[in-house]
């Protein structure tokens, strides 16, 4: 019913009419705004209180720098650096200097980066940030000045640097001076890092050209803002120069992280929290500095075992002795040392390990004594080394084997094997994600090897293992098919390997523990894979891991598929879960290759010695936990229990070993194998 | 002088404050949503502008476009109406700015009242009884008896985060506080994380009454008699009425002395609402303060005779009151009983949906105020009350009958309504007899469920 032409009107002849039409003077000048996603208008304040993100979409403005400072430094911390800093025009370029004066008045800026020391949430930090009202925070010789003098006196003063980057790239106006910018401060922040500091890069829209080759690249953790526009050559370069077509999303920060070059977006609502979390993560500094200096020291003649236990960090050797674990009384290694014992028995089993004859030539790969103490190692004489239980003892019966397989017979009788693989493969067991979420607080995961790739079957990050940061590694082969495929069902990629090795690296760094919880059918094979480099990615993780200077724990949880397990698994210690299996091959692969028929599976099993018990007597992995019947989600309690109190256990026992130290250690354990 | 008044609302008050401007001789500008382009306010102004799509947010209260639409239309005001945003003081701010008239108080007066705190703190300040409470969150137990005592028992102990009814208790007595207190400081924790808690004295059966106040930009304040709102359903109201059944002349005196002080300690200016709750024995404190027109205010004009929305938009010209205190009579009883296109039967949910038939009761003493027509859609997206039917009568006694003869009439084909269930309240034997407080409803639904199912 249109009653509009029946009524008696006021004033007749006006027509509805819908607007669309753009705003009249009277509402005064920068009281609304328009949003350049929705084209909506909106209010400028209340785009200012709420982080400048629109209310309407939800996308975000740019943010000028001090409304920046503001909305993460606490209040009143925020101490300015070099303020008032102004360039020179090397290529007396024309106008410029007007220019740049005339945007000092537009903006309240000096130049397109304001820097400083700050506080987060508590946490002191070095702060740079990036305004792109300034000639689009290009980077000329006062903003790569500054950054390089903020990165410098981070490293005097020890702390850490956030980099808020925005930028179109290097300055036009200052031509190769600029270009010269991008070393300076790639240089500066190298010396940064060389000292064990930490550097945050956070992008944020945009980052283009040589602020993206240079220094928002370069962070030890990079994030970004959800959608924003960062890569090399710009889109419209791209297009002009060679023709060719953008994907969607090209160069958005989704796509980076999908691409492996960010390790994680972050809302601007949390960024303040999780800049204060990143921060606090690396901030337990001082007992590791004073290890590394204590091993990097001229001359130390202490070993540091002694030191270790004057540290407290280490109960007495018999006591350490006693908690089990790798670091095991001689005596106690003999007994679980498996099969590897004397001369005569490591002929016959085909393994690596010396007797004490043999050990001695082994010893010879370190230098004589003298230089040994000057490795910073620890262990001097034969005995020692046994006490630790590092070194291959001489034959010693093998008395108490059975009180020793009392761990793994908790749960009764011996398990078929074939059967022990059908459960480790089963979709319901805990997953890599569910040990990381039960054993650890705060897990914040960190995407992309920085290269090709984020690879989702090897998921990796930072957390809290009781108060104290580890870096948290685990494949993952996916509950549903959408996850698995995801996944592509725990197979890990090259990209996987290196994300991994990527954050191995970064635990070494900052002294941080490494666990690793391993499940994976095999590597992915596929052509991609190989392309991507498969063999060389395993290989030199192996390589890499081999000489970590942090502690690493490997936990096998679901199925150990070959190298595919490996490539995370180069541990100080190897732990199974009782129906983890862990093998050269899958029983199926085994039966096909030497039998032609992989149907015989469950027989090649049975031969294989992949099961826990077994490889546990074959001195492959240290511990077995039991685990209940059929392990699911909902029973892993206490498995969980057992695995906190153990690896509480395994951190108390390597936290005072230098770098070296833990690097020694873990060759010895595989050298003799 | 106001030659074209936007209104920023939509229902039965667009429609009401459409024939107000109509009736002074200003244009009438309607917003609406692409919801609402049938409505009835889009078609009885003068002009109409479509503000944005169907949820509020992106229409009746998206400002931007409402600031807009009024640039375009070249509006010198913007009457808000009642809820979207008529008690918005960045609205309020914005028009301020943007030198349109808000017809309204300022919005520094709106800010102040919109915080419960602020709005308290000025009332005791100005000696306005307020129920008396703990002035800062307490989490210590001691502390918290020693304030209870101040307070008086019994006393109510809130969550400050509270909601939900969760880490709410009743103490009693003295010898109860303890164990009430630890009890809801453990699930206020528990619940919310946070185990501060505030006391309240805890009221009983009180009434809901408020007072209509009108303030000029000169400085003079009247109030015009009071409002009963005791029937009200999960905080809705649903019937209300002038004078109040309980109020007499001294404390109807008292009680609007009170309110015009509270006016003035907050510098109210236009039409505006002093909610108290009163005892049994007539002890009233203040609640809170409406800084806009309500839904119940024609009972108010009735009993007074006066036009409050012609009021409130002379006032926002800056023309003074007519009328003085000594001016102001409340001639016989009025009630107002709210229709909402709702189903009694399932938990009173909404629902929309097209009226295909409507009849509407007349005659003499008998008041609808709708935007409901034949043919007229009740869209999902805003409030569902879709008529307003309000009586007066010599005295409560008439009132009470015309409205039980009005809403006897009422007839809304299409969409289910609680008109029957409104019908029922009206012949509760309370109800006629005047004995009410804001737990009526809950005992009617229970006397109602228990009928039901014969127990």
């Amino acid at each position: 019913m249109n009653l509009k032409q029946v009524f008696k009107k006021t004033w007749p002849g006006q027509e509805t009419r819908d607007v669309e039409e753009t705003l009249r003077p009277e509402v005064p000048v920068g009281i609304m705004k328009k949003c350049n996603h929705c084209r909506a208008a909106v209010m400028d304040e209340e785009v200012k209180e709420h982080h400048y993100i629109c209310p309407k979409c939800h996308k975000y403005f740019r943010m000028p720098a001090y409304a920046r400072i503001r909305s993460l430094a606490d209040k009143d911390t925020f101490e300015e650096w070099d303020q008032g800093m102004t360039g020179r025009n090397p290529m007396n370029y024309a106008r410029y200097e007007r220019k740049l004066d005339a945007l000092r008045e537009k903006t309240g800026l000096d130049e397109a980066v304001v820097t400083g020391k700050a506080r987060i949430m508590g946490h002191e930090t070095v702060l740079c940030v990036m305004d792109s009202r300034f000639l689009m925070a290009s980077m000329g010789s006062v903003v790569g000045e500054k950054i390089a003098r903020a990165a410098e006196r981070a490293l005097e003063q020890r702390l850490p640097v956030v980099i808020f980057s925005c930028s179109g790239g290097a300055r036009m106006q200052e031509g190769i001076v600029s270009l010269m910018q991008m070393v300076k401060t790639s240089a500066a922040l190298k010396k940064h890092s060389e000292a064990g500091l930490l550097y945050i890069s956070v992008l944020t829209d945009p980052v283009t050209g040589g602020v993206t080759a240079s220094f928002a690249m370069q962070g030890d953790i990079i994030l970004s803002e959800p959608g924003a526009l960062v890569g090399f050559a710009g889109p419209r370069v791209i297009e002009q120069t060679i023709g060719q077509k953008l994907p969607a999303g090209f160069q958005t920060a989704e796509y980076l992280l999908e691409h492996g070059f960010i390790d994680a977006v972050v809302e601007r609502e949390s960024m303040r929290e999780t800049l204060a979390f990143l921060l606090a993560v690396h901030e337990d500094k001082g007992r590791n500095r004073a290890a590394e200096e204590r091993f990097s020291g001229s001359g130390t003649e202490t070993s540091g075992m002694e030191d270790a236990e004057t540290g407290g960090n280490l109960r007495s050797r018999q006591e350490h002795a006693d908690t089990g674990g790798i670091l095991r009384s001689e005596q106690e290694y003999a007994e679980t040392g498996g099969a590897l014992r004397d001369g005569r028995k490591y002929a016959e089993t085909g393994g690596v390990l010396p007797d004490e004859q043999k050990y001695a030539e082994l010893g010879e790969i370190l230098p004589d004594e003298q230089k040994y103490a000057d490795a910073g190692a620890i262990l001097r004489d034969g005995r020692e080394y046994g006490e630790t239980g590092e070194i291959p003892p001489d034959g010693q019966e093998h008395v108490q084997t059975e009180a020793q397989d009392q761990e793994y017979e908790l749960s009764g009788e011996m398990r078929d094997a074939w059967d022990r693989v059908q459960t480790a493969r089963d979709r319901n067991r805990p997953s890599g994600q569910d040990f990381i979420d039960n054993l650890f607080t705060d897990f914040m995961e960190f995407h992309g090897d920085r290269c090709l790739g984020d690879d989702r079957a090897l998921v990796g990050g930072v957390a809290y293992f009781m108060e104290r940061p580890v870096t948290a590694l685990a494949q993952i082969k996916g509950n549903t098919l959408k996850e698995q495929k995801q996944r592509h069902f725990g197979m890990t990629m090259p990209e996987g390997y290196r994300k991994a090795l990527r954050l191995m690296l970064q635990a070494e760094k900052f002294r941080r523990p490494v666990i690793c919880f391993v499940d994976t059918p095999g590597a992915f094979c596929g052509v991609e894979a190989e392309e991507h480099g498969q063999g060389e990615a395993i290989a030199r993780n192996l390589y890499e891991m081999a000489d970590l200077k942090t502690p690493v724990l490997a936990i096998l949880i679901g199925e150990g598929g070959s190298g595919g397990a490996l490539a995370l698994a180069v541990a100080n210690e190897v732990w199974m879960l009782e129906n983890a299996v862990y093998s050269i091959l899958s029983p199926e692969g085994f039966a096909s290759i030497l039998w032609k028929d992989s149907k015989r599976a469950g027989e090649a099993a049975r031969i294989m010695g992949l099961t826990a018990p077994e490889l546990k007597k074959m001195g492959i992995v240290e511990r077995v936990l039991p685990e209940p019947e059929k392990l699911t989600k909902e029973n892993m309690m206490e498995v969980c229990g057992s695995l906190r109190t153990g690896i509480e256990d395994f951190l108390g026992r390597y936290a005072s070993l230098s770098g070296r130290e833990l690097a020694e250690l873990r060759y010895r354990r595989f050298r003799k194998m | 002088m106001l030659k074209k008044v936007l209104i920023a609302n939509r229902g039965e008050i667009a429609v009401r404050i459409i024939r107000a401007l109509r009736e002074m001789g200003i244009q009438s500008v309607a917003v609406y949503s692409t919801a609402d382009a049938g409505a009835l306010h889009v078609q009885l102004a003068d002009q109409a502008v479509c503000i944005g799509e169907a949820p509020a947010r992106d229409s009746y209260l998206n400002m931007e476009n409402i600031i807009s639409a009024t640039m375009v239309t070249g509006a010198d005001a913007i009457h808000p109406g009642f809820g979207f945003l008529s008690e918005n003081h960045r609205f309020a701010e914005l028009c301020e700015k943007c030198n349109i008239i808000f017809i309204g108080p300022p919005s520094g007066v709106i800010e102040k009242m919109g915080n419960k705190q602020k709005a308290r703190e000025t009332m005791k300040e100005a000696g306005i009884p307020v129920i008396p409470g703990s002035p800062e969150p307490l989490n210590d137990v001691e502390e918290a008896r020693r304030q209870a005592q101040e307070i008086g028992y019994p006393v109510m102990i809130k969550a400050v985060l509270g909601g939900g009814g969760k880490g709410i208790r009743v103490a009693g007595t003295p010898e109860e506080f303890e164990a009430a207190f630890l009890a809801a400081r453990a699930e206020a924790q528990a619940s919310f994380g946070d185990g501060n808690m505030y006391l309240e004295r805890f009221l009983e059966h009180p009434r809901h009454i408020e007072v209509q106040i009108l303030a000029d930009s000169q400085g003079h304040v009247i109030h015009l008699g009071e409002r009963d709102c005791s029937i009200q359903r999960n905080h809705q109201k649903l019937i209300e009425e002038s004078p109040c059944a309980a109020v007499d002349q001294e404390l109807r005196e008292n009680i609007g002395r009170m309110a015009v002080r509270a006016a003035r300690a907050a510098g109210y200016v236009s039409a505006g609402t002093v909610e108290f709750l009163m005892m049994p024995d007539g002890t009233f404190y203040f609640m809170e303060m409406n800084t806009r027109i309500q839904v119940e205010h024609p009972v108010t004009e009735w009993v007074t005779g006066l036009d409050l929305i012609k009021a409130q938009i002379r006032i926002a010209m800056g023309q003074p009151l007519t009328v003085r205190q000594s001016d102001v009579k409340v001639r016989g009883h009025a009630i107002e009983c709210r229709i909402n296109a709702e189903d009694p039967e399932r938990g009173f949910r909404p629902c929309p949906g097209t009226i295909r038939n409507l009849y509407l009761p007349g005659g003499c003493g008998v008041r609808v105020d709708t935007a409901a027509y034949s043919g007229s859609e009740i869209p999902p997206w805003y409030d569902s009350m879709i008529v307003k039917l309000i009586v007066h009568g010599e005295d409560r006694r008439e009132a009470v009958a015309r409205m039980r003869c009005a809403l006897g009439e009422v007839v809304i084909e299409g969409v289910q309504t609680n008109a029957d269930f409104l019908y029922e309240i009206i012949n509760h034997p309370d109800f006629q007899a005047g004995r009410t407080d804001n737990t009526f409803i809950e005992r009617v639904m229970e006397d109602i469920h228990e009928s039901e199912t014969g127990v």
